[in-house]
This record gives C-alpha cells, structure tokens and sequence, in this order.
C-alpha cells in the first residue's frame, strides 16, 4: 500500500429524508410526529408566540423562567421533584421571536411528565417569592456576562444590526430587574403561553392513540389567529466600539441583514458562507487561525427568522490582533469578491456539505429538526433536495457573484469589545 | 445494551467494533492512553498542545482535514487529564478514508516548525479565552493545586502557565511522540453499519504495518491522604462571591466512585436536591449552587460550587452548608429520593447512548478502564446502591479534614461594602 495515495471516494447523490405525521390542532397549529426511533427515549417540543420581542422590559424572558414555578400551594421545588421522580429533563429556551420548551424523557415516563407540565402550567401565578427570586439571580447572572466581551460584541451587534426595528433591537439594559411586577408577568404568561401554542413536535415510539391524547392534553393552549412578524430590516453599518478596559482579548462581530429559506439565493448562499467561516478549512479558519494564530477560532453563520436573516462572521482574539484581524476580514471577503474559487477547494467543500447534510438527516431527532427549520418557512423536505442541487450544480462563478452582490464591506456592521 | 466486538492487532493495538445498521455515518475513534497526568511538572500543557499539532500533517499527507473533509468527514479531539480523544464522523461508504489519516498519523506525524509555531499562538489564545478572560475562567488554576499536593491533577490540562506553552520545542514534540502515541498505547473503536470480516480487514490493511513499541509503565507520584481542612481566598473583579468546596473521592475502579456520583446528584444535581432547596431556596443564602464529581480515573474531586447572594458573607454560608452536609449524613435519605437518582441516571444515560459517536467513544474509555462491557454494566451498579451505602460514603468523604475550599471574593464588594 502507497500511503501517499488517498482512498477512492464515493460522492453521495441523494439523501432519504422522512417526513414527520401532520396533525392539524386548527388552523395555524399543527402537530408534527416522528415515531421511528430504536430505543427507548422521546421529546416532545411545545412551541409558543412569546419571544422576546413581545412585552416590556425582559418580561419574556422572566415569564420563561417561571413555567413551573408553581402557586402558593405547589411550590417550584415539589414540580422539580415529580419531574426528577420520574427521570423527566425540562428545558425552556426563548428566541427573539418565539419561545420553546422540550421535555427529554423515557417513553414509559412520558405520559405522567406531560400531565405534570400541564397541571403545573395551568396553575402557575408568578408568586412573589419565586418572581423576586428569579430577578435576583438573573441580575447577577446579567452583571457576570457584563464582564465577557462575547455577550458585549453580541448584545451591540444586535442592536446595530436591528436598528431599524427597536423592538428587535432593544438589549438587556440594568433597569430590566429594577421593578418588574408580577400582574405584567401574569398577564404575559396567560396572553402568550395559556392562550400562544404555535406548534407540537414529538419524537418517540409512540402509538397513535397517544398523539391524539396529546392534542387533548394541549390543545386549549393553541393560538388562534396567525402570528405576525417585522419584516424590511436595515443593519446600522459602520463600525462600533464597546470599551472594556481589563480585557485580554476583544470579541468581534461582522455582520448584515439577509434572508432565510424562502429566497432563491439562499442555498447557493450558504455555500459561499461554508467557504467564508462555517468549517475547520475555512477561509477564516486557515488564515486567522492556522496561519497566524490570532485565536483559538472564529466562524461565520446565517442566521433566520421568519421575514429574513442575517449573515455573521464571530471571532476572540488577542487584543493586540483586534485591527489586524478586521483588516483580514476584509480581505477575506473581499478576494472572494474578485477572485474564482478554485475548483479543488469547491468540490472540496461540495461533498463536505453532502456529508453534513446526510449526517443532519441521521436518526430521527435531527430529521424532526431539519425539517421544522425548512417547515417554519412554509416548506417542504423537497427544499433539500434543492439543497443537494444546488452543490452539484454550484460554480466558481456562481461563489462570485454572489459575493459581489452580498458581501460588500460598506454594508456591513462591525462590532468590537474589549 | 450496547454490542461489541473486540480484536488485537499483533502490533498491539486493541480495536473494537460498533455495529450500527440503522446509520448512514460511520465512527472512527481513537483514544490514547496519555493526558495532562503523563507530562512533567516543569512542561505542563503539552499533552494538549500535542493533541494541536496532530491535525498539523502526517508523514505522508500533508494535511489532516482537508481530506476527510473531502469524504464528507468532520474531525475533532480533546484532551483531559487522562485520556486524549479523536475522532471521525464521515459518510460510511467513505470510511477507508477515515483508516488512511489515522493510521498516517498514528504512524507518524510531520513534524512541521510552522505547524508548532501556529498551534503554539492558538493554544495561548485559548487560555486567554477561556481561563484569563472569563469571571471565574481562572478558578481551576488555583483550585487544583490547592487540592493536590502531589499528584499530576494539581495542573490543568491547559497548563500551568503560558510560558509552558511559550517555551515548547520540536524536541520535546518528537519526545512525546515517540513515548505515546504507537499502537499499543491506542484503542480504536470503529461504529457503522458494517460486517466484523470487512473491519477486520480494514483494519489490518491500514494498521497492521505499523511498528509495535512497549507500552511504557505509568508511575505517578500518590497523592498523600489529606489529613487537615485547606482553605485559599483569592480577589477578583466579578460581581458575585463565589465558592468551589473540593472533597476528595475514589479512582474510577473503585466501586465507592459510583456511590459517590450518585451522593454528588442527591446533593445538588437538580432543582429536588438537597442543597439547592436548602441553601438557595429555604435559606436564600446563595443564587446558584451545584454538585458535581470530577470523573478522574485517579483519585478525583467532588466539587460543591456556586455563588453567594447579595449581602450573604462566607461565614454564615459554610456554617449552613455543613449543617446541611451534617444531616445529610447522620439521617438516611428515604427509598423515594434513590429511586429518583436512578431514574435520572437512566434516562441520561439512554440519551448519551443515543448517539453513534458516544458510544463509540465510550466504548474506547470503558476498555481503557479494562473491559468495555463496563458500558453494559454501569445502570446495573447504580442500581444496587442503597441508601445505607449513601449514608456510609458521606460520612467518609464529606468532612472538613478531606476538603479544599477556594473562595473568591468580588473586589468591588469589598471595596463598596
């Protein structure tokens, strides 16, 4: 065997995706079942209207750390404890536009965790106690990412990049933990979650009956009417300094608004964003970090919402690279806008797309993911498909083109910290 | 259940076969039986900085991603105190791949100066980002040696300081590859939807020629029984205090770790347990609290961190949480608090088995310890200990002569307060 000779290679050419069961709660609502699963563990996702950008003052995000934060006669610590008792996880996350909690159980579990959330939900008040707790600890959880100059990049970033939209664009500012009142959160609570369910996701082998009792179990929460969301987003370009005078590194964030699934430049996009900072092999990656050691990574990413998205490139390097490394950044994009990306890099990053494509349709918790991330945009799995199309098919001048026509330095917003 | 197959190479290098047949991905992990532990205390860092420089080219590719990524691959690694760990996750039609870069670098690596140059700036800006940059990133530097006296864990895998980094040479890179990395110091676990025949072939065909070495003897210094309460209080600007007890616990093999894990879950894993309902929400003495035990295979450290409230001084805390720690273990806990410990032991470890890589790369880590099966056998152990076990464990570990406490102290506070 000549070990300088690398092993053939097979391209992959199509991908089995499968779809979930759809079940309609109403109109808006729906249900989406994945049953395929060999083994014994199982999620159910409950989805709702109630990201940050509704309600004052971080009432949002305070109103999701209270989901079961129980009444005057069940406490948060006796929720916990049935939920442990019966080896159930609980995890509540909140988006800019939405808001989401997962519950991770064995199968056999499932049923009982369910009814539980229910019944704690149904009963939450927001009691003082737990409220006054909460703003406790989540002001100083506030003041030590005050302290990292990632959350101080990210949260100017945001609000640059949104600036067009000041409920997109408001950050977390220190007044949010100063009186916040338990009647706003109630009331939040009852508007957005009691009365806000978008969407059900269940992973599990579970048999049709039970769906159906999940439906019954949840479908008083549902929605009614279509949610709406801000669109036409301009990014505030130009660049912006937060100063953070003890810092060893700076965190830094280039960025625009773009677009998501729907428009027909986006999967030929997501190419060009794989070259840019989105693999070990990057453009990014091979020069500011293997070929001059500023840093321990940096990457770059397209970001969606439900009427557009936005491009990012993220970086922490030594502080004494901060103006270099923009400079390479530049540079980076900006010899993509004038120079073809050779052939071998491309087919290069096409059958690595190809294998993180088939890899992100292994197994039924990503198939569930991958397609609620094209579902949410009103598509089908067919848009995969016109992914894997699009890498096939995609050419150097394609990549240039489209950075020309999206990659414009005089566009961006540039954020530093540190 | 999780099977398996094993087989040695005569070079020694023990493999081990996943069968998956529901995936379209194939697995291929590479433990070494080296970490931080292995380094002298004058160069520590470099089993991590080494762990860098193996995607920095092997002695007949020049590159390590590059053509894995070509395959539709991804790679990554990581280094703890004990073990470092790669892996491969690709497309399993392509997986020879995958066999071709390992075993290249197994058998050899460039050792290019640009590549130890680079990778030298790189880990220093990973120190910096995550140990000098970050509130608290810096505590695990000053706890591990406040625990240790002599044993190896006293430095982080990261290093000591930057100038370990700053001062490695080719030599030492040479050295450190010569001493660790060769087939019987390596355990390879290969997952996927194959046959046993086809791995076995495979495996020869892209291993088997590499030269065999001895696997060299590990002899660390022992750490001493702890005899007296240690206690360091550093200043930093951070807003909150902020408080790490470290109590040392059993090695891996020994059968008292598993009793400790679960004690270290029934202490403040969850919002049900006993600290955080105690000192968080009853007392309102801290904002966060949680236990959690180190998982060494040498003698490791159950750790009780967290952070004080507003107005709360570390007296009145730690009088509380011995108090707490005290009834703990003089009254034993009720069947219904083991039985939750186990159920939430089971259902995580059923979600870890999910993924194809995880068990591939535990699979590695139970045959290291000495016998793979042990990733079979591991709910069966939580489930046989009993309350009294518990009560008899937390008598031994949790006392004041078997713990290091750091605390650290907001400078702005003090200065205000």
């Amino acid at each position: 065997m000549d070990r300088k000779i690398a092993p053939a290679l097979q391209s992959i050419d199509a991908i089995d995706f499968i779809n979930p069961k759809i079940y309609d709660i109403n109109q808006n609502v729906k249900l989406f079942f994945m049953s395929e699963v060999p083994n014994e563990t199982s999620r159910v996702d409950l989805y709702f209207d109630a990201g940050t950008i509704k309600g004052e003052k971080g009432t949002s995000s305070f109103v999701n750390g209270l989901l079961l934060s129980g009444n005057e006669s069940i406490s948060s610590t006796e929720i916990s404890h049935q939920m442990d008792l019966l080896g159930g996880f609980f995890e509540s996350g909140i988006t800019t536009e939405g808001a989401v909690i997962s519950i991770y159980a064995l199968r056999e579990n499932m049923p009982a965790l369910l009814e539980l959330v229910k019944k704690s939900m149904s009963e939450m008040t927001c009691t003082e106690k737990e409220v006054q707790e909460l703003v406790q600890d989540r002001k100083q959880k506030f003041q030590v990412n005050l302290q990292k100059t990632r959350f101080l990049a990210q949260r100017a970033f945001q609000h640059n990049l949104f600036y067009s939209h000041q409920d997109y664009a408001k950050v977390v500012e220190e007044d949010y933990y100063e009186n916040v009142k338990s009647s706003d959160l109630r009331q939040f609570f009852s508007n957005n979650y009691l009365n806000g369910l978008t969407k059900i996701a269940v992973v599990g082998n579970f048999s049709q009956d039970y769906i159906d009792e999940i439906i019954d179990l949840f479908g008083e929460w549902v929605k009614e009417g279509k949610c709406e969301y801000a669109k036409d987003f301009k990014n505030r370009v130009g660049l912006h300094a937060v100063k953070k005078e003890d810092a060893m590194q700076s965190a830094i964030r280039v960025g625009k608004i773009l677009f998501n699934k729907t428009h027909p430049d986006y999967n030929d996009f997501l190419i060009l964003n794989t070259i840019i900072g989105d693999y070990f092999g990057s453009r990014l990656m091979a020069n500011i970090r293997e070929d001059k050691g500023f840093t321990y990574g940096i990457g770059s990413m397209v970001a969606e919402f439900n009427n557009f998205g936005y491009f990012m490139i993220a970086t922490e390097v030594g502080k004494e690279f901060k103006e270099e490394t923009i400079k390479e950044i530049k540079f980076e994009l900006n010899k993509l806008q004038t120079e073809l990306v050779p052939k071998e890099e491309l087919d290069l990053i096409k059958n690595y797309l190809l294998g993180q494509l088939l890899k992100s349709a292994d197994g039924p918790y990503s198939m569930m993911d991958l397609y609620l991330s094209a579902e949410i945009h009103g598509l089908g799995l067919d848009f995969y498909n016109e992914s894997i199309k699009s890498i096939q098919e995609i050419t150097p001048e394609r990549i240039q083109e489209l950075a020309v026509k999206y990659l414009s330095w005089e566009d961006m917003t540039i954020v530093t910290a540190g | 259940m999780i099977d398996y197959e094993r087989f040695t190479l005569e070079n020694g290098l023990r493999v081990i076969f996943h069968q998956d047949v529901t995936t379209p991905m194939a697995v291929v992990n590479t433990l070494y039986d080296v970490g931080a532990r292995d380094e002298a205390e004058s160069k520590t860092g470099f089993a991590h900085l080494f762990e860098h420089l193996m995607f920095g080219g092997s002695i007949n590719i020049p590159d390590f991603d590059a053509p894995l990524q070509n395959a539709g691959g991804e790679s990554n690694a990581f280094t703890s105190n004990d073990l470092t760990n790669y892996y491969n996750i690709l497309p399993k039609e392509n997986i020879e791949t995958a066999l071709w870069l390992e075993s290249d670098r197994m058998l050899s690596l460039a050792f290019t100066p640009k590549s130890l140059e680079v990778q030298r700036n790189v880990v220093i800006e990973e120190f910096k980002q995550r140990y000098l940059n970050q509130p608290y990133g810096d505590v695990w530097l000053e706890l591990r040696p406040l625990a240790y006296e002599k044993h190896p864990y006293k430095w982080a895998t990261i290093g000591k300081n930057i100038q370990h980094i700053e001062e490695a040479v080719m030599d030492d890179v040479r050295e450190f590859f010569s001493k660790h990395y060769h087939p019987a110091n390596a355990i390879l676990c290969i997952a996927g939807n194959f046959g046993l025949a086809e791995v076995k072939a495979l495996v020869e065909k892209y291993y088997g020629d590499i030269p065999s070495k001895d696997k060299q003897v590990r002899i660390l210094e022992k750490e001493p029984e702890q005899k007296i309460f240690k206690e360091k209080t550093i200043y930093r600007n951070v807003p909150a205090d902020a408080f790490y007890f470290a109590f040392k616990m059993p090695e891996r093999k020994n059968p008292e770790y598993y009793i400790v894990d679960a004690l270290s879950d029934a202490l403040g894993r969850e919002k049900s347990s006993r600290l955080f309902i105690e000192l968080k929400k009853e007392k309102k003495l801290c904002s966060e609290i949680q236990a959690y035990i180190t998982g060494n295979i040498d003698e490791g450290l159950l750790v009780i961190s967290g952070k004080l409230n507003q107005g709360v001084n570390f007296d009145e805390f730690e009088k509380a949480l011995w108090d707490c720690i005290r009834d703990f273990s003089n009254f034993v806990m009720s069947e219904e608090e083991m039985t939750k410990l186990v159920n939430k032991i089971r259902t995580s470890k059923e979600f870890q088995e999910q993924g194809l890589l995880n068990r591939a790369m535990n699979l590695c880590f139970f045959e290291l310890l000495g016998d793979a099966n042990g990733i079979n056998e591991e709910l069966e152990i939580y489930q046989k200990i009993t309350v009294h076990h518990i009560q008899e464990t937390a008598k031994s570990i949790l006392i004041p002569s078997n713990c290091s406490l750091l605390r650290v102290i907001a400078e702005k506070n003090e200065k205000n307060g």
